[in-house]
C-alpha cells in the first residue's frame, strides 16, 4: 500500500490530506478541509483508517507454520508493506498514529474504533522503521540512497525527486542539473512549503466561512471540492514518482538475505496484530528494561544488516577493505591436513595462505570470517608478512575442514570482521532493573493527547505581516 | 551593524561594507542569525555578507537559485498564537509554566519587555544593550528574586567587528543565576520533541545567547558562569497550545559556538582586500536578468572565495544553491558532501579523483590522498566491472 501525506504547516498531528492505494494503481484521498476541527478530521480519516485496518488484518490472517527446534510459531504468510516517499512521512505517520491510538471520549461518545486501531498500526510501523534492513515500511528516499551511488550529499538524498533525477536524469541532461531542477520544482511533503500553504490558507478560510461552523457531512462535503482538487494536484506527481521508483527497484534482483529479514518483519507484524487484536496497549515511553532490550535488538539488527549487505554486494565490501576491516586476495596455498594442539589433543585445523594486492597490517590471533561462510566458524590470523607489492597472510580455520568452509585454491577470497550470526545466546535481562536504572517515577501509562482538540484553531498569518517570520520556525 | 568609531579606519571599513551591501536586502542582526551563521563561519562570502548586514536568504529572490526559506502561514500563525498565549493576561501562562517547571514562584515576578519604550533604530538598540547589561548585573548581584527579561540586546565580536544582537529568547533570573529561555511552537509528546532538528536549532540559539550573556557579565566584572549552562525550552504539550517547560544543559554547544565564532576570519582583512566596486547590489537587482545576477554572485565568490559544505550551507545560508552550482562548475568534490570532501584532501576536482582512481600520477598536494583513491579505484573496478565498450557488429 502506498501512502502520501500532506500536513497543515506547523501542525504535527493534522494531516490536511492523506492519499492511499496500491502502488502504481489509483489512489483514494481523504481531505478534512479544516483538519484542526476534530469532527471534520475524524470523518475524513475514517475511510483511510478502515482500509488500513482491514488490510492489516487481512494480511495477518493467512498464517504459515515455522518450526525452530522444538518450537513452532505461526507467522503471517505475508505482511502489509507500506511504501512512502521519505523518512519524514514515516515520522509524520508515527505522530498521527500516536494521536489516534489513544483517543478520549467527547460528550460520552467514543471515537470510531477503526481510527484507534489504525493509530496503533501506524505507531507500530513508525517504530518498526527503526529496525535496520526492515521492509514493512519502505521510505523510498532511504531505499534509493542505499541502492544507488549518486552525487547527492546525505542531506540532499532526503529529497526523493532529486534522487530520482540523479538516477534517471533524462537524455542529454547531466544528473546534477536534473536533480537541482527537480529539487526546485518538486513538492514531496509531508510538510508544506510557503507557496503551497498560501493557497491552502485562502481555501481553508473560504471553506470555514461557507460551512459557517457546520460539521454536517451533507453541508461540508460539497464545499470540500476546491481543497480536494488542491491536494489532489499535489499528490498526483508524488504518487507517480513513487510508482516510477518502485517499478525501477523491482527490476533489480533481491539479495539472498532479504527473505530472512522479511521473515523477522513478518514475525514482528504477526506479534503486533495479535497484540492489538487482544486489546493490548503499547507503552508510549519505554521502561529502562524495554529500552535496553530494544537498543540491543536494534544494534544486533544493524550489525547483521551491514554484514549481509557487505557480504552479498562486493561494492559494499570496499569501505571495509579500505578501513582494514577486511582483506582480499588470492588463495595461494591450502593445507587441509594441518594439525594443531587445542587444549590437550592435536586436531585438524586447515591453514590457508592469502596473497593480498595491497599491504595489510593485522595482529596475530585476529578473527576473520570468510565471506562465503560468514555464518560459520572464523579464521584466525597466524602471521602477516610483506610479499611483492602486497602482503602474505596465513590464516587458520578455528574448526575442522569441510568443503563449504574452504575457499578454492588460486581463487579470490575475502575475509572480514563481519559475521551474520552472533556467538551464543544473549542473556536475558533481570526483570527488576538495578536501582541505578530505576526512574524516579515509572513511565506513564498510554494516555490520550487530544485535550487540545477543543481549542480554537490559530489564524493563519502571512510572513509579510510579521517583523521576522523566521522567529517562528 | 558595526560599532561606530571616530577613527578613520573603522569609518572607512564601515563605508566599504555599506558599499558591499548596496541596495541588497538588509538583515537585522539577531542571536538566531548569529547561531545560524556559526555553521557557515568558514566561508569568506558568508562572512562578508554577514559583516555587511546582507540578508543572504533574500539576495537571490526571484532567481532560479532562490532557496525556499519561507514559512507556511499556518506555522507562523501557530507561533504567533503560542507567543500571545504566553503573554496575555500579564504573562499569566508564562508565569505558571516557569513556576511549575523551575519550582520558584513567578506569580509576582516582574517581566521586563525591553522591546517596548525604545526607538526601533541603532540608538534604541544601543540603549537596550545598556539596559540589558544593567539588568543582568542586577539579577546576579542584587536580591535573588525571580525576573524575566524579554527582548534583550547583547554585544558580540564577530570577525573583529563588535555588533549588537537582538534576542528572541528570554533571560530568566532565578536565585541570582540567569537561565536562557526559548519559546517554540512545535509540540512535545510523551516528554519528547516532535521535531529533533528544530530542537537542535533552538538549543543552538539558546547556547549562543548564553555565550553572549556570559561575555556581557564578564565585561561588568561579574562571574560569567552565573549565566547557567542549562537552558529552558517552553513548548506546547500534545495537540493543543498548553505550554510545558523543559530544562537541558547546553555547555557543549556553548563551547562549540565559542570555538566557531573565534575562528571567523577577520572582516577587516577581507574588507581591505576587497576589489573596487565589489557589491551585492547587482546580485540583488530584481530588474536584471537571472543569468546576470547569478554571474555577479559567481564573481563575488571568485574574488572573495567561498566554502561550500552541503550539510551546513543548505540549512543555514540562502546562497547555498548558488554556491552548489559554482562548486559543481569547478568539479569541486564538496558537492557530494563533507565526508567525501574530507576523504580527498588536496584533490581539487572530481575529474582528478577519477583519474587518480585509474592510477594517474599524483601531484605533491594530492599525494596523501592518492594511494587510498587508487586502491579504492582498483577495488571498485574488481567489485563492479566496467562493461567493455560495445563493438559494432560488422555489416
Amino acid at each position: 500500500m502506498g501512502i502520501v501525506m500532506w500536513r497543515l504547516g506547523g501542525e504535527r498531528f493534522r494531516a490536511a490530506a492523506v492519499a492511499w492505494g496500491p502502488v502504481a494503481g489509483p489512489f483514494k484521498i481523504a481531505v478534512a478541509g479544516e483538519p484542526r476541527n476534530r469532527d471534520l478530521y475524524f470523518h475524513a480519516l475514517a475511510p483511510f483508517a478502515t482500509d488500513l485496518s482491514t488490510a492489516v488484518r487481512a494480511a495477518a490472517d493467512d498464517r504459515v507454520a515455522r518450526t525452530r527446534g522444538s518450537r513452532t510459531d505461526r507467522l503471517p504468510a505475508n505482511g502489509l508493506q507500506l511504501v512512502v516517499a521519505n523518512r519524514s512521512t514515516v515520522g509524520a505517520l508515527g505522530l498521527l498514529g500516536r494521536y489516534l491510538a489513544y483517543l478520549s471520549d467527547r460528550s460520552g461518545v467514543s471515537p470510531d474504533p477503526n481510527l484507534m486501531e489504525a493509530g496503533k498500526h501506524l505507531r507500530f510501523y513508525a517504530r518498526h522503521s527503526r529496525t535496520p534492513g526492515q521492509a514493512l515500511i519502505v521510505p523510498l528516499d532511504r531505499l534509493l540512497s542505499e541502492h544507488w551511488a549518486t552525487l547527492l550529499s546525505p542531506l540532499e538524498q532526503a529529497n526523493l525527486a532529486a534522487l530520482d533525477a540523479q538516477i534517471e536524469p533524462g537524455r542529454g541532461v547531466h544528473a546534477f542539473e536534473a536533480s537541482a531542477a527537480a529539487e526546485r520544482i518538486a513538492r514531496i511533503g509531508p510538510e508544506p512549503t510557503e507557496d503551497i500553504d498560501r493557497v491552502t490558507t485562502e481555501l481553508v478560510e473560504a471553506f470555514n466561512e461557507d460551512r459557517a461552523g457546520s460539521v454536517d457531512p451533507a453541508v461540508v462535503t460539497p464545499l470540500l471540492e476546491p481543497i480536494s482538487a488542491h491536494y489532489r494536484a499535489l499528490v498526483e506527481p508524488v504518487w507517480a514518482l513513487i510508482g516510477r521508483s518502485v517499478s525501477r527497484e523491482r527490476g533489480l534482483p533481491a539479495a539472498p538475505s532479504v527473505a530472512g529479514r522479511f521473515e523477522s518483519d513478518r514475525e514482528a507484524f504477526g506479534r503486533h496484530v495479535d497484540w492489538v487484536s487482544d486489546g493490548g496497549r503499547y507503552r508510549t515511553t519505554d521502561t529502562p528494561r524495554q529500552a535496553a532490550m530494544t537498543l540491543r535488538r536494534l544494534e544486533q539488527a544493524r550489525s547483521r544488516y551491514e554484514a549481509e549487505r557487505a557480504i552479498e554486494d562486493p561494492a559494499c565490501m570496499v569501505p571495509y577493505l579500505l578501513d582494514a576491516d577486511a582483506i582480499r586476495g588470492t588463495v595461494t596455498n591450502l593445507n587441509e591436513d594441518h594439525r594443531t594442539v587445542v587444549r590437550v589433543r592435536a586436531v585438524q585445523r586447515p591453514l590457508l595462505t592469502l596473497d593480498t594486492d595491497d599491504p595489510i597490517v593485522l595482529p596475530a590471533g585476529k578473527k576473520l570470517w570468510w565471506t562465503a561462510a560468514a555464518h560459520d566458524a572464523p579464521w584466525e590470523v597466524v602471521s602477516v608478512t610483506r610479499h611483492a607489492a602486497g602482503s602474505r597472510a596465513v590464516l587458520m580455520l578455528t574448526t575442522v575442514a569441510r568443503n563449504d568452509r574452504l575457499p578454492a585454491l588460486r581463487g579470490r577470497a575475502t575475509f572480514s570482521t563481519l559475521r551474520t550470526r552472533s556467538e551464543g545466546f544473549p542473556l536475558a535481562l533481570a526483570t527488576a532493573p538495578p536501582w541505578t536504572h530505576q526512574p524516579e517515577r515509572p513511565p506513564a501509562a498510554p494516555e490520550p493527547i487530544d485535550a487540545g482538540d477543543a481549542e480554537t484553531p490559530a489564524a493563519a498569518v502571512d510572513g509579510s505581516a510579521v517583523a521576522d517570520p523566521e522567529a517562528y520556525r | 551593524m558595526a560599532k561606530r568609531s571616530r577613527s578613520g579606519r573603522t569609518t572607512s571599513k564601515n563605508e566599504a561594507l555599506a558599499a558591499v551591501r548596496g541596495n541588497a536586502p538588509k538583515a537585522s542582526p539577531n542571536v538566531r542569525r548569529l547561531a545560524a551563521f556559526a555553521k557557515v563561519h568558514s566561508c569568506p562570502t558568508a562572512v562578508l555578507a554577514f559583516a555587511a548586514g546582507v540578508d543572504s536568504n533574500r539576495v537571490l529572490t526571484g532567481t532560479r537559485l532562490e532557496m525556499p526559506f519561507g514559512q507556511s502561514p499556518f506555522a507562523i500563525g501557530r507561533g504567533v498564537a503560542f507567543e500571545n498565549l504566553l503573554r496575555q493576561h500579564g504573562h499569566a501562562e508564562l508565569r505558571r509554566v516557569l513556576t511549575e517547571g523551575l519550582e520558584v514562584d513567578f506569580a509576582l515576578a516582574p517581566v521586563e519587555n525591553l522591546r517596548q519604550g525604545f526607538q526601533p533604530n541603532r540608538t534604541g538598540l544601543t540603549m537596550r544593550a545598556s539596559v540589558t547589561k544593567n539588568h543582568m548585573k542586577e539579577i546576579v548581584t542584587g536580591l535573588p528574586r525571580p525576573i524575566v527579561l524579554d527582548g534583550a540586546v547583547l554585544r558580540a565580536e564577530v570577525g573583529g567587528i563588535t555588533a549588537f544582537f537582538e534576542a528572541d529568547e528570554m533571560a530568566i533570573g532565578v536565585g541570582g543565576e540567569i537561565l536562557v529561555g526559548e519559546n517554540k511552537s512545535w509540540p512535545v509528546v510523551d516528554g519528547r520533541p516532535t521535531d529533533a532538528d528544530a530542537l537542535g536549532s533552538a538549543l543552538d540559539q539558546a547556547a549562543t545567547y548564553a555565550l553572549l550573556g556570559r561575555r556581557t557579565l564578564a565585561e561588568v566584572g561579574v562571574d560569567p558562569d552565573r549565566v547557567s549552562g542549562d537552558v529552558v525550552i517552553v513548548t506546547p504539550r500534545n495537540t493543543g497550545l498548553s505550554p510545558v517547560l523543559h530544562r537541558q544543559n547546553v555547555d557543549g554547544r556553548i563551547r562549540r559556538i565559542e570555538r566557531l565564532l573565534a575562528a571567523v576570519p577577520a572582516v577587516s582583512d577581507i574588507a581591505e582586500d576587497l576589489p573596487a566596486g565589489l557589491s551585492f547590489d547587482p546580485v540583488a537587482d530584481t530588474s536584471a536578468d537571472d543569468d546576470a545576477r547569478l554571474d555577479a554572485f559567481a564573481e563575488i565568490t571568485d574574488q572573495v572565495g567561498n566554502v561550500y559544505e552541503p550539510g551546513s550551507c543548505l540549512t543555514s545560508c540562502g546562497f547555498a544553491w548558488a554556491c552548489r552550482e559554482c562548486a559543481f562548475g569547478r568539479g569541486d568534490p564538496a558537492v557530494a558532501g563533507g565526508s567525501v570532501a574530507r576523504a580527498l584532501p588536496g584533490v581539487a576536482t572530481l575529474r582528478r579523483v577519477s583519474e587518480l582512481g585509474r592510477g594517474a600520477p599524483p601531484s605533491v598536494a594530492e599525494a596523501p590522498a592518492a594511494g587510498p583513491i587508487a586502491r579504492a579505484g582498483r577495488l571498485y573496478d574488481e567489485a563492479v566491472p566496467v562493461p567493455a565498450p560495445r563493438r559494432r557488429r560488422p555489416a
